[in-house]
């Protein structure tokens, strides 16, 4: 399932894969894998990617 | 004599590698660097090129118990298994987007791609040169040489194509 509410967030804070993926150490691909919902990211790489935008797992990881 | 010559010169070559990658990595680590995603894709890329050797080997031990004689050299049969495996690993890692590190120099490794394919090329240029490959009836040293070539030219070409689809599908 495709991940929308990362890439909104990600957009709102105007930043590219390519600099999301920096901030968190991992591929522009992952990036995009994550957000096309191709990869499940671990729960560390779910905290680096809510640092980097300022929000939280439930805001851009639960499935409520 | 000739195994213990061959055995420094693999160890010397392994140590020139390792420098050589330590300098093409942009924070000059030996280790490339992988991402959890990319170190799940490689998992399953050793997987495969496994698989490949065995069958690869497989079929080698069915010809040799039905005393199939090819016109090769045993050790030449045996280094193609591992380009086997080695292609298969690439291939599958190109395009799953796991095959350049995250500390990887692109540049540079193209370079070092280029100054490999050059040194593979000479021996191969050399044998033609003295009217074929054969040695003794049998393919010898410079299939080796031709069989890095062809895997360099081939991996070189994945990455070319990989880069401009790339560069058409990147997300923004």
């Amino acid at each position: 399932m495709k991940n929308l509410r990362l890439k909104a967030a990600r957009a709102a804070k105007d930043l590219s894969q390519e600099q999301l993926a920096a901030l968190c150490n991992v591929s522009r691909q992952t990036i995009s894998a994550i957000e096309k919902g191709d990869y499940n990211p671990t729960i560390n790489l779910c905290i680096a990617i809510c640092k980097a935008l300022g929000k939280t797992l439930d805001e851009l990881f639960w499935e409520g | 004599m000739k195994a213990l010559s061959i055995l420094i010169g693999i160890a010397a070559g392994i140590g020139l590698a390792l420098v050589i990658f330590k300098y093409s990595n942009r924070n000059h680590k030996m280790e490339t660097q992988y991402d959890e995603r990319q170190k799940d894709v490689r998992g399953k890329g050793y997987r495969y090129a496994y698989y490949a050797m065995m069958i690869y080997e497989a079929i080698l031990l069915i010809l040799s118990i039905g005393e199939v004689a090819l016109p090769v050299e045993s050790y030449v049969l045996h280094f193609t298994g591992m380009l086997v495996g080695a292609m298969v690993l690439a291939t599958y890692c190109i395009w799953h987007d796991a095959y350049w590190g995250l500390n990887n120099n692109r540049k540079r490794y193209g370079l070092i791609f280029l100054a490999l394919g050059i040194l593979n090329a000479i021996p191969v240029i050399g044998s033609l040169a003295r009217g074929g490959m054969l040695e003794n009836g049998k393919l010898a040293t410079p299939a080796i040489n031709l069989g890095v070539l062809i895997m360099l030219v081939v991996t070189g070409a994945e990455l070319l194509i990989k880069a401009q689809l790339e560069k058409r599908g990147a997300e923004e």
